[in-house]
């Protein structure tokens, strides 16, 4: 196509660079018209306000992240399920209080639901956590660059992450209803199977977790309980996590007669370390504050590093391809509110009938 | 005329307004402390070694409030900083030990500084970015705040202690010049 102009093209790209709105990435130049096209996606006012972050007195309009969504690279039919995202993350604790600028570099994970998945392209099988899929990519972009430049949020200034981590603004992935043996997770939050939803929380880490060496339940969940339970990633008192188990490890607990609240209430249990093996690494000390520390002086014992009284202590879902015994267990910043955000049907087009 | 590009910040912010240094007194003699704490670990102590010695050794009255910030990634709330303003003379506040405390301790130093007391904010050594970035966004760009080396949360309370008694000195040359 000859008016296709490579040159005003990179011109435009590096006129973004310029303005320090980039993640390192080139970004889509973003004109009116696609703004608009953005913005026919939602019934919601443009200037309707849908974020906060109070320490740095910034906000995030819709309008405003229409048009970091068109410079993540997403589509304009994207835009729907870039909001739900959003909803769905500001949901979370860790969000509003400080997350963005947390040594900790936290992660957003991104869990879509429902026929959006189909119609978007999403990728929901191999390669889950991967590259290659513009909906998965992109959604995951949107958020960090609305962090970046809504609420002003720059590495090395107000973003203070020691190390991040892999991944960070990377993780969007579609649940495998087809494959998965139990409801998805959105109707865990009380969300109707079928509808298009959109679950979030912020990760520190993840780590997969190789077995293709039992047809034993409980070696399987053995195996998931030892990796939950390292002190590395344990700071306070409980840990929140969570597993996006691959079909094949999660047909292999359902047929086992493993429910998703069997699965969390026998990780609850068996997951965690002995005192003597925190005093080893110097966290069995448990301050009236909730950071553990250095004690030395507690008696023998077993510390869960899942809060027996927190229903959302772990996150369940399904994603991957169903051809290996290979599953993510993911470590949740601060907690998971466990909530999901139905993604708003575009509005008809003006002129359009209903029925 | 090709379309412009779109800007995804906003724009341009009102800059807040210029932040007013608290008038200084020429001592601490007599001068009422408060400390503003933010839950790092070890803000604790540091605050209140740092709180006994300018009583014992810098001529304060006494320390008379101490407080506990609820959210230590959000700057204080009127209410407290008028809570200082009504009981104290001058107040120290910290540890800026983490991405957002650090800011937000620098941000709390700007809000008492506004309401008239003169504040001493300690910040780890590590933040040193965020928090200038802080005094900047609050007007109050080369804000005056002390630092101390990083770490601070791994220290034991000897450890913390020593670095009270270096701090202290610093601290009431802060809160009078």
């Amino acid at each position: 196509m000859s008016e296709l102009d490579p040159d005003n093209a990179q011109a435009a790209i590096e006129h973004c660079y310029d303005q320090g709105w980039s993640d390192g990435l080139p970004l889509v130049p973003v004109s009116q018209p696609l703004l608009d096209r953005f913005l026919a996606t939602t019934a919601r006012d443009p200037g309707e306000v849908i974020g906060r972050l109070a320490a740095l007195d910034r906000h995030v309009t819709i309008e405003l992240a229409a048009i970091n969504a068109a410079l993540a690279g997403c589509k304009p039919e994207y835009f729907p399920v870039v909001l739900a995202a959003w909803e769905a993350l500001m949901a979370e604790r860790a969000a509003g209080g400080g997350g963005w600028q947390s040594t900790s570099g936290p992660a957003p994970l991104i869990v879509v639901n429902g026929p959006v998945r189909d119609e978007l392209g999403f990728n929901k099988a191999g390669g889950v956590f991967g590259p290659g899929f513009r909906a998965n990519a992109t959604v995951a972009r949107a958020l960090g660059l609305i962090v970046r430049n809504a609420f002003g949020v720059h590495p090395h200034v107000f973003e203070q992450a020691t190390q991040g981590l892999p991944g960070r603004w990377q993780m969007c992935i579609a649940e495998n209803e087809e494959e998965s043996p139990w409801p998805p997770l959105a109707a865990e939050a009380g969300i109707a199977p079928g509808t298009s939803a959109v679950s979030a929380t912020l990760l520190r880490t993840s780590e997969f977790v190789d077995n293709r060496h039992t047809s034993s339940a409980e070696q399987l969940l053995a195996d998931f309980a030892d990796t939950l339970g390292r002190s590395g990633a344990w700071i306070f008192r409980h840990g929140a996590a969570g597993i996006v188990f691959c079909p094949e490890h999660a047909q292999m607990l359902a047929a086992a007669g493993f429910t998703r609240d069997c699965v969390r209430a026998w990780l609850a249990e068996h997951s965690g370390r002995t005192v003597a093996e925190l005093a080893r690494v110097g966290k069995d000390g448990l301050g009236d504050r909730g950071a553990r520390h250095a004690s030395g002086e507690r008696a023998a014992g077993f510390d869960r590093v899942l809060a027996p009284d927190d229903p959302h202590h772990l996150l369940i879902a399904v994603a991957g391809a169903r051809n290996a015994g290979i599953s993510m267990v993911v470590r949740i910043f601060g907690a998971w509110s466990g909530t999901a955000v139905a993604v708003a049907p575009a509005p008809l087009p003006a002129g359009a009938v209903h029925g | 005329m090709p379309n412009v590009i779109l800007d995804p910040t906003g724009g341009a912010r009102a800059v807040a307004a210029a932040g007013q240094r608290a008038p200084r007194r020429a001592d601490l003699a007599g001068a009422r402390i408060g400390l503003l704490e933010n839950t790092k670990h070890n803000a604790d102590l540091l605050l209140a070694e740092v709180g006994r010695l300018l009583v014992a050794e810098h001529g304060a009255a006494e320390v008379v409030l101490v407080k506990t910030k609820t959210a230590f990634a959000l700057p204080a709330a009127d209410e407290l900083i008028a809570e200082f303003a009504q009981a104290c003379d001058v107040v120290v506040t910290g540890v800026g030990d983490c991405g957002s405390c650090s800011a937000s301790a620098v941000a709390d130093g700007v809000l008492l500084e506004a309401a008239g007391l003169p504040a001493a904010v300690i910040c780890s050594d590590a933040f040193v970015a965020t928090a200038d970035a802080m005094a900047q966004l609050r007007g109050a760009p080369g804000y005056r705040y002390l630092t101390t080396a990083h770490p601070v949360a791994i220290l034991d309370a000897d450890g913390v202690r020593a670095r009270a008694k270096n701090l202290a000195p610093a601290v009431a040359a802060l809160l009078t010049s």
